[in-house]
């Protein structure tokens, strides 16, 4: 017993020295604002790492290697825990030269100083024309620099199971009135069958319903942020949902992408499913018995308002660390622009290109055979001209959504309302940016 | 039992001092520095210079150039970032439902754990080491493995006992707001129990029979035996469990964090580390320093506590 209290009373004595030492070495990092990086190509053959969360993406890079020998690309997938490593990686000072990061999340981590201007290089400054205007906007920070290359985005749809609405006789709905009156019809009609699922851990499929309401929730202006997420469009769309949760109109149990979530719609206990452009691949490779039963329709409308919904889509973005920015522009751009990169990334990863010439691919205009031969990408290419292209992300987005999804988890166990969950994370909003001293305040 | 260990204590002084004189002296400080080395040297790496170093976070604060984006930069904040841990609510509640879940959840994992070992320890059972064995078999399953596997079963949609149990007219819901913590429970005591069983059953082996005997000839009984004498005596392997068990119910993490994955009713702040994760995770790395080193004391003051109140009581 009493060597232990020894070695405490050693640690503590070790660790108050060690605070000593290392507080002498910190300094301020310099106040230059993401400065940018010189775009000199290298001497020689160059290696550079590219983080991911895409399903065969490294089949793509496998391309890229073998008709760039002098740039050869290391892929690793971080899709188990993406930001954190990201996070962790800058924190060390060993980031990738390329990183995968969602929309959402670059506010946030250029607020963390973690990419590099690539503007010194012509090639990337020139790949703007080539990209959906909202997506350059969002990476470009409204053209401040060049910070990441849009890679996909999420316009979104619905998947509906039109087999069991044909069973019921319900109609394929159009409005958000006539998807709930849809769904109390085939709640009724069979009680273990519910018209989609709620997930309250899913802030970013909130969020993107969010954003077809138009519930523009950051805006910048006079020096600091100003913050909405609890607006009058926000509470529209969490009333709606609330309403059927209420009901017992959708469930509220399931994770997306959970096993439990497709065997749900395996058992055909889930009629639709309120998703975006990527999400077709996961269908077709998680429930491939269910080939030809779904068809994909506009996202229901906000009465005669028609804009839709972007939910995810992501950048490859420049990371701070970076030694071969030129080398790093060169793979970057054909990654998103190259027309063959851009196919085998649709058909592998299911993602939908960014790249205006993404859009034009024979691989989107032509029928996908788990669809029933639909031309599937019509219905997105047609809602991704509806998204409204003046929402943006907060800086502190993720700690924002972790308080989002705590409250929605509690409003849908029963002990609150939806609504005062954007109450929350708009007290979230405005509490982490004090935290990280960004100057905000709350409205317009 | 006083005679005993006093004979052995002296047995062994005895022996260490002839070692001594045939060594002439003591052993050199080299020697020493050489086997103190792989001990010394991953602690300083891995134990202090961490503590250093989230200690030294835990006093800074970032501060930013302006503009819409800035620079950040840390700066001394003295105790700032403790006294947001302080107001913080979520962190309080996290500890509370800890708390709740280590008063059920200790109590209970080395009650049983203690009736296996001194099952165990009779001399009635047979097949001795494959109860032993299956006992202790999950604990050489990973925690988060095990999270995963208790997962499927907790799960509506996939568990067999979930269906099996609807069969006779019950509807469990085991991650429902109300359950998911003793669900979690339930975990770490499928995972721990065997552990616990296997320190108090080697504590019982040690005990001499002579002993046994003795109380046998005064008219004991099993039962009487096991309570009156085997439990008294491997008291000190009960209050180690004990120590254990709290320091690892205060850093739970692995089993709620995994269930999570499939039950909205576990929140990002369900336990304190899980909230120091989540701050970290939104970049204030400083403020998650703070909660760490709370916890850290939090649990020092916890087990440390617990030690020297038994130990005063039991007289151990």
């Amino acid at each position: 017993m009493s060597r232990k209290v020894t070695h405490t009373r050693l640690a503590v004595v070790a660790a108050a020295a060690s605070i000593t030492v290392l507080a002498g070495c910190s300094s301020p990092a310099s106040s230059d604002n993401a400065a940018a990086g010189s775009c000199e190509p290298a001497k020689g053959k160059v290696t550079l790492q590219y983080w991911n969360t895409v399903p065969g993406m490294d089949k793509v890079v496998d391309l890229w290697n073998k008709k760039n020998p002098n740039i050869q690309v290391e892929t690793k997938n971080i899709s188990n825990d993406q930001y954190g490593a990201i996070g962790n990686a800058l924190k060390a000072g060993k980031a990738p030269d390329l990183a995968q990061v969602g929309y959402d999340q670059l506010p946030n981590l250029r607020t963390q100083d973690a990419f590099v201007d690539a503007s010194a290089c012509a090639e990337a400054t020139a790949a703007k024309s080539k990209f959906v205007p909202w997506t350059w906007s969002q990476s470009s920070f409204g053209d401040t620099g060049v910070f990441a290359l849009p890679q996909d985005t999420g316009p979104m749809a619905l998947y509906v199971r039109s087999d069991i609405f044909k069973k019921y006789d319900v109609a394929i709905p159009t409005t958000w009135d006539e998807y709930a009156d849809a769904a109390e019809k085939l709640h009724k009609a069979d009680s273990d069958l519910t018209i989609t699922y709620f997930d309250p851990n899913n802030a970013e499929w909130f969020n993107g319903l969010l954003w077809q309401n138009n519930a523009n929730m950051y805006g910048y202006s006079d020096d600091k942020w100003h913050v909405t997420v609890e607006s009058d469009q926000s509470k529209q769309v969490a009333n709606y949902w609330q309403e059927l949760i209420s009901d017992d109109a959708v469930r509220t149990d399931l994770a997306h992408g959970s096993t439990q979530m497709y065997a749900a719609y395996q058992k055909d206990q889930i009629a639709s499913y309120i998703g975006a452009a990527w999400g077709y691949s996961m269908f077709r490779d998680n429930l491939p018995k269910q080939a030809g039963k779904w068809t994909i329709v506009p996202m229901p409308a906000w009465g005669a308002n028609g804009t839709s919904g972007n939910w995810g889509g992501s950048t490859v973005a420049f990371m701070k660390d970076s030694k071969h920015l030129y080398e790093s522009v060169k793979f970057n751009t054909w990654l998103n622009t190259d027309p063959e990169a851009l196919a085998l990334e649709n058909e592998l990863g299911g993602l939908y290109p960014a790249a205006t010439a993404g859009l034009e691919l024979p691989a989107l205009s032509k029928g996908v055979p788990y669809y029933n031969n639909q031309k599937i990408f019509d219905v997105f290419a047609e809602s991704s001209k509806k998204v409204d292209t003046s929402f943006t992300w907060g800086p502190t987005q993720k700690t924002v959504n972790l308080a989002l999804q705590d409250a929605m988890a509690k409003a849908a166990a029963g002990d609150g309302a939806l609504a005062d969950a954007l109450a929350a994370a708009q007290e979230a909003a405005l509490k982490s940016m004090q935290d990280q001293a960004i100057p905000a305040a709350a409205g317009k | 039992m006083t005679g005993i260990a006093t004979r052995a204590t002296r047995a062994v002084a005895s022996s260490e001092g002839r070692r001594r004189r045939l060594n002439g002296g003591g052993p050199r400080a080299g020697t020493v520095i050489a086997f103190l080395i792989p001990f010394f040297l991953p602690f300083v790496l891995f134990y202090l210079v961490p503590v250093g170093y989230a200690l030294w976070q835990s006093v800074r604060v970032v501060r930013r150039t302006g503009g819409q984006y800035g620079t950040s930069y840390t700066t001394f904040g003295g105790f700032e970032q403790y006294a947001e841990v302080f107001q913080n609510s979520e962190f309080w509640a996290s500890i509370g439902r800890i708390g709740l879940f280590g008063v059920v959840q200790v109590p209970v994992m080395l009650f049983v754990a203690l009736i296996m070992a001194l099952l165990l320890d009779t001399p009635l059972l047979r097949l001795k080491s494959f109860f032993r064995i299956t006992a202790f078999m999950p604990y050489a399953v990973p925690g988060v493995i095990a999270a995963i596997m208790w997962s499927y079963l907790y799960s509506p949609q996939l568990s067999p006992i979930v269906d099996l149990l609807k069969g006779i007219g019950l509807e469990p819901d085991f991650l429902g707001p109300g359950a998911v913590l003793w669900s979690a429970a339930n975990v770490s005591t499928w995972l721990w129990t065997g552990y616990n069983m296997l320190i108090m059953y080697a504590a019982l082996q040690s005990i001499p029979q002579e002993l046994y005997e003795a109380a046998k000839i005064d008219g004991a009984s099993n039962w009487t035996i096991a309570w009156r004498i085997k439990v008294p005596i491997i008291a000190p392997s009960i209050v180690l469990t004990t120590v254990f068990s709290i320091i690892g119910t205060l850093q739970l993490y692995a089993e709620p964090a995994v269930l999570r994955q499939i039950s909205s009713n576990i929140s990002s702040t369900f336990t304190p580390n899980m909230l120091a994760y989540a701050v970290a995770s939104g970049n204030n790395y400083q403020q998650a320093a703070a909660i760490s080193v709370v916890i850290a004391v939090i649990t020092f003051v916890l087990s440390f506590g617990f030690m020297r109140l038994t130990s005063k009581k039991a007289g151990l």
